[in-house]
């Protein structure tokens, strides 16, 4: 008995490996062979939502590229996505980094990690590994390590609160008749919200002659924010730039604006970031109440995008294009373009095509071009704003991407 | 010789995980292996406080933070070596350690648990607000090894296999010594251990200073190897929640627990995330909680004493076959009838002048006096609620006198804290029994000759001293969990009397005996007192009493009623008024 089940063993390993050989060899001559592409962002945990929509904005780009003929410079090779779920914390952010350095080998290049202190933690592994890794994540640290491997295709924090702040107050003027002297600053303590208070009560808003009338920093969540709202009404500041990373605290401070008599534009409200806009936002907020509201952006669905906006629609059940679908999306033809400029499946090769290449003006982000300066930083990257306008944030900002117009709410 | 044997398991299980890491090329395995022992180790330095004390602790992440923020901060600032940082780091951390646990032992039980879980919250967002979000460690490309920057992975599991070694072999250390013991000893019963002369405090604020230090330490190792150090990494409630989780999982109040834990639950953990992970997206929290609610169910110390419970069984159903139930006391001389010629002749040890004391409106002990002879045994007895067991405990210090004095050789020690009471000639046992049910009989009484000992060997001397002199020389090695109400009695005793105090507080030592078992244990007391103590001891039972002792203190509603010879006592009326109530005062009389 034993012997016989021994020898069915050997025979059928003997087939499986047989079989295997042949596939090999079938995948040796099949010309050409899959690229891989790393995509390592949080599909799990806290984070799983934002993390989802990548990984949406990553496959649309792969079968875009695969169908118009892959890399032509690999002889038409297909792109293979490979996806890492980066989990909710930085440990083990890191630890996935890990796991795709050692066992995905053939990776080219990747993009993620969402969150900055899990991009700034991925990157410390890829770079040993000289993986070139794009990431949307805008804290300023993140490319002044003197790193060779990561880029940064969104303006950075405080180079995106600089952009906006002018935009911002012209909005105001030309819709409003008068220019707005002060402002308050309500922000959460997430490192992205600090760094943009940080460049806003830093210089900025001296330069634009705002004056800062209520400054307060809270902790996520909010239990409560009707002490916040009650400074914000005894100050009656021109502007309130709210900086939330939580979808319920911006829900929280809004009805409460509401019911203090200065939701719906009676004090102008101004985000950072992209957590007043998610869709998430419509299950427990009213579009009335979000009407007008606007936020300042790294990337969104604009103008000349409206097919990708409608099969994201039509595919994955999205309202509208978050910046994490569009920069993720954009990642991936920044990739394949590096690849037919290094000419070879080798990460050190498309780093070195990444750091070096040039390709015109950016379709994909907002401004600037396809070009990335000694830092690692996309040069003339720009930022978006977009507005709430009938259930629907809509970019408003730059005119050359804005796919409506922006409109100052009235008292 | 014995010590040096209880080092060679650690050493061999180091040295052969050592082998296995070092044929292991992926980076990624690599990076799981380096940190089981960054877990054990976390998980050990929290055993030290919370397994060995029983004072939970939910805020160990402060300490392991602190040790973090520490290393990297010193590098990016200061520019110092980690090799330097780390022993900085657990200096901070021990610091740490003594400013937390200094107010925070006055808290006991959830409360201190609570409690604690409010430093690390506490400080993260100390951290946040300081602006340390995210703090990147700066590549040394120049000086790689100077800065703790392997290329080779191997190396960082091999640095946190050393700390993990070095931990393991101090727990070790402590676990054995009076350090250990004073520990366990708050762990069963803190009254108790301050009774038998252990000043509970400053053993509590040592554990926490070197649990702190070693949390810290492996915290600076910790952020060495992720490179980035944010606030919810280090100060992070999860942070906390893995001591507990490896700890719980793999034992609680052992050396191998946290190692166990650490080493299956980290790689299972990673191998979920990875594996699972990639086609549910979740479902590795999911089954990872629910492994460890059915070992927590099945196990609830962890796996290592379900083990070794296990193995023991075994071990027991074959011994048992040879040594079948085995005479205990059979050296104790049989019973005698209590001498009378010692009563009141000798010098007064315990002089009690006064005492009152009330709780609020009730007035528990009120103005009692009486004196302690040199070698006598004093019955208190009295109904319930009369205050006895509060006279006991105003004698050895857990309640502080409204009123009056203690007066021991003379010496007012009224109010004093009950270690030193203790160390002053004091013993007391207790009416309920807190015997450390894991530990061998001779491991049980050595916390008690403690406060004598000056060394570990002094004090195992003196403790197989006790136990020979209550008659358990011969089970001194059977655990305490497999003995007898009576035994247990005879090794609280033993307990108390290892401590070679010169006068011993007994609160109702033969309750819960039987006849035969009671006359067992009064020869015991009354051989003590041929041996030169003098006891004092709380007893319902008159029948055994009025054989055991000298002289009886008889208490009601706190106050005393009478005191004198035995016979007489037990004929008074008002005694028996005060038991049996007015109507049988006269028929007693008849």
């Amino acid at each position: 008995m034993t012997t016989k089940s021994k020898i069915t063993i050997t025979r059928r390993t003997l087939l499986a490996g047989a079989s295997g050989t042949l596939i090999a060899s079938r995948a040796w001559a099949q010309q050409p062979a899959e690229v891989k592409v790393g995509l390592l962002v949080p599909i799990s945990g806290l984070y799983a939502r934002p993390g989802t929509v990548m990984r949406e904005g990553a496959e649309m780009a792969v079968d875009h590229i695969n169908a118009q003929g892959g890399v032509k410079a690999l002889g038409g090779a297909k792109l293979k996505l490979v996806v890492l779920d980066s989990g909710d914390t930085t440990e083990k952010a890191k630890n996935a980094a890990q796991r795709m350095v050692a066992q995905e080998t053939d990776l080219v290049a990747a993009s993620g990690a969402y969150l900055s202190s899990f991009t700034l933690a991925v990157t410390e592994v890829t770079e040993r590994a000289s993986l070139p890794v794009l990431t949307l994540s805008y804290s300023d640290l993140i490319t002044e390590r003197g790193f060779k491997y990561v880029f940064q295709t969104a303006a950075t924090a405080g180079s995106q609160a600089r952009q906006a702040l002018p935009q911002i107050i012209k909005l105001a003027e030309t819709a409003s008749g008068k220019r707005p002297k002060t402002v308050a600053i309500l922000t959460d303590n997430t490192g992205a919200s600090i760094a943009s208070a940080k460049a806003m009560r830093e210089g900025l808003l001296a330069e634009n002659q705002l004056q800062l009338i209520v400054d307060e920093t809270f902790t996520p969540p909010l239990a409560d924010a009707t002490s916040l709202v009650q400074k914000i009404r005894s100050a009656k500041p021109d502007l309130l730039f709210f900086l939330p990373t939580v979808i319920s605290d911006a829900k929280l401070l809004l009805e409460k604006m509401n019911e203090f008599g200065l939701g719906q534009g009676k004090i102008p409200t101004i985000s950072f970031g992209i957590a007043i806009a998610e869709p998430d936002m419509l299950q427990t907020v009213s579009p009335e109440l979000l009407q007008g509201v606007l936020t300042c952006v790294a990337s969104w669905g604009a103008k000349g995008h409206e097919a990708l906006i409608a099969e994201l629609k039509t595919r994955y059940k999205e309202p509208w294009m978050t910046q994490n679908a569009i920069s993720t999306y954009g990642d991936m033809w920044v990739i394949k373009d590096a690849l037919e400029k290094a000419g070879k499946a080798d990460r050190v090769a498309v780093g070195e095509a990444l750091r070096t290449m040039d390709a015109g003006p950016s379709k994909y982000y907002p401004l600037g071009e396809i070009k990335f300066d000694e830092k690692g930083r996309r040069v003339g990257a720009g930022m978006t704003i977009v507005q709430w306008q009938a259930g629907v944030p809509v970019t408003v900002f730059p005119p050359a991407l804005a796919l409506a117009q922006p409109f100052w709410p009235k008292n | 010789m014995l010590r040096m044997r209880s080092f060679l398991p650690p050493l061999l299980f180091t040295i052969a995980y050592a082998v296995v890491s070092l044929g292991v090329t992926n980076s990624y395995y690599q990076l799981i292996l380096t940190l089981v022992p960054v877990w054990a180790v976390f998980g050990l330095s929290w055993n030290l406080l919370s397994g060995y004390t029983g004072l939970i602790s939910f805020g160990h992440a402060a300490f392991f933070g602190i040790g973090a923020y520490a290393t990297a901060l010193g590098q990016i600032y200061f520019d110092i070596s980690p090799w330097l940082l780390i022993p900085v780091a657990a200096m901070l951390g021990g610091i740490a350690g003594l400013l937390i646990g200094f107010p925070t032992f006055r808290l006991q039980g959830h409360y201190f648990a609570l409690a604690m879980l409010a430093y690390p919250l506490a400080i993260l967002y100390v951290f946040e607000w300081l602006g340390f979000q995210e703090v990147t460690l700066p590549i040394k490309r120049d000086a790689p090894i100077a800065y703790m920057q392997f290329a080779d992975p191997r190396l960082y599991t091999l640095l946190g296999l050393a700390i993990m070694l070095a931990t393991i072999v101090l727990t070790q250390v402590i676990e054995r010594s009076r350090f250990g013991m004073a520990l366990l000893a708050i762990k069963q019963n803190e009254a108790a251990a301050e009774a038998a002369g252990i000043d509970t405090l400053a053993w509590k604020l040592r554990a926490i200073t070197l649990s702190g230090a070693i949390a810290a330490a492996i915290g600076g190792f910790y952020a060495q190897v992720l490179l980035v150090v944010t606030p919810a990494s280090v100060f992070g409630m999860l942070v906390s929640a893995q001591a507990l989780t490896v700890v719980m999982f793999g034992g609680v109040g052992t050396v191998w627990g946290p190692v166990i834990g650490s080493v299956i639950l980290i790689p299972l953990a990673e191998i979920l995330h990875a594996e699972a992970g990639a086609r549910i997206p979740g479902i590795q929290g999911v089954i990872f909680g629910l492994a460890i609610v059915c070992v927590i169910l099945l196990a609830p110390e962890g796996l290592f004493w379900k083990l070794r419970d296990l193995l023991r069984k075994r071990d027991v159903s074959k011994a048992t076959v040879n040594d079948a139930p085995e005479a205990t006391a059979a050296k104790v001389t049989t019973l005698k009838p209590g001498s009378q010629q010692r009563a009141a002749t000798g010098e007064v040890v315990l002089e009690v002048r006064n005492l009152s004391r009330s709780f609020g409106g009730l007035k528990a002990v009120q103005d009692v006096s009486f004196k302690l002879h040199k070698n006598e045994i004093l019955g208190i007895i009295g109904p319930n609620g009369a205050g006895k067991t509060t006279l006991f405990n105003l004698l050895n210090g857990f309640l502080k006198p409204n009123q009056g004095e203690v007066l021991i050789d003379g010496r007012n020690m009224s109010g004093q804290r009950p270690h030193t009471i203790c160390e002053a000639g004091i013993g007391r046992t207790f009416q309920v029994m807190r015997p450390f049910l894991r530990m061998s009989i001779l491991d049980n009484v050595v916390v008690g000759a403690y406060v004598r000992a000056r060394s570990d060997g002094e004090a195992r001397k003196l403790a197989a001293d006790a136990v020979a002199r209550v008659g358990l020389s011969a089970v001194a090695d059977r655990v305490a969990g497999e003995l007898s109400t009576k035994e247990l009695r005879l090794m609280e005793l033993a307990r108390a009397i290892a401590g070679q105090p010169r006068i011993l507080l007994l609160d109702e030592t033969l309750a819960g005996l039987g006849h035969g078992e009671a006359d067992e244990v009064v020869a015991v007391i009354q051989q003590l007192a041929r041996d030169g103590m003098t006891i004092a001891i709380i007893e319902h039972t008159m029948q055994a009493m009025v054989r055991l002792v000298d002289r009886f203190l008889v208490l009601d509603h706190g106050a005393v009623i009478t005191e004198g010879l035995p016979e007489v006592v037990t004929r008074d009326s008002r005694v028996i008024e005060a038991y049996l109530g007015k109507k049988w005062a006269g028929h007693a009389a008849n």
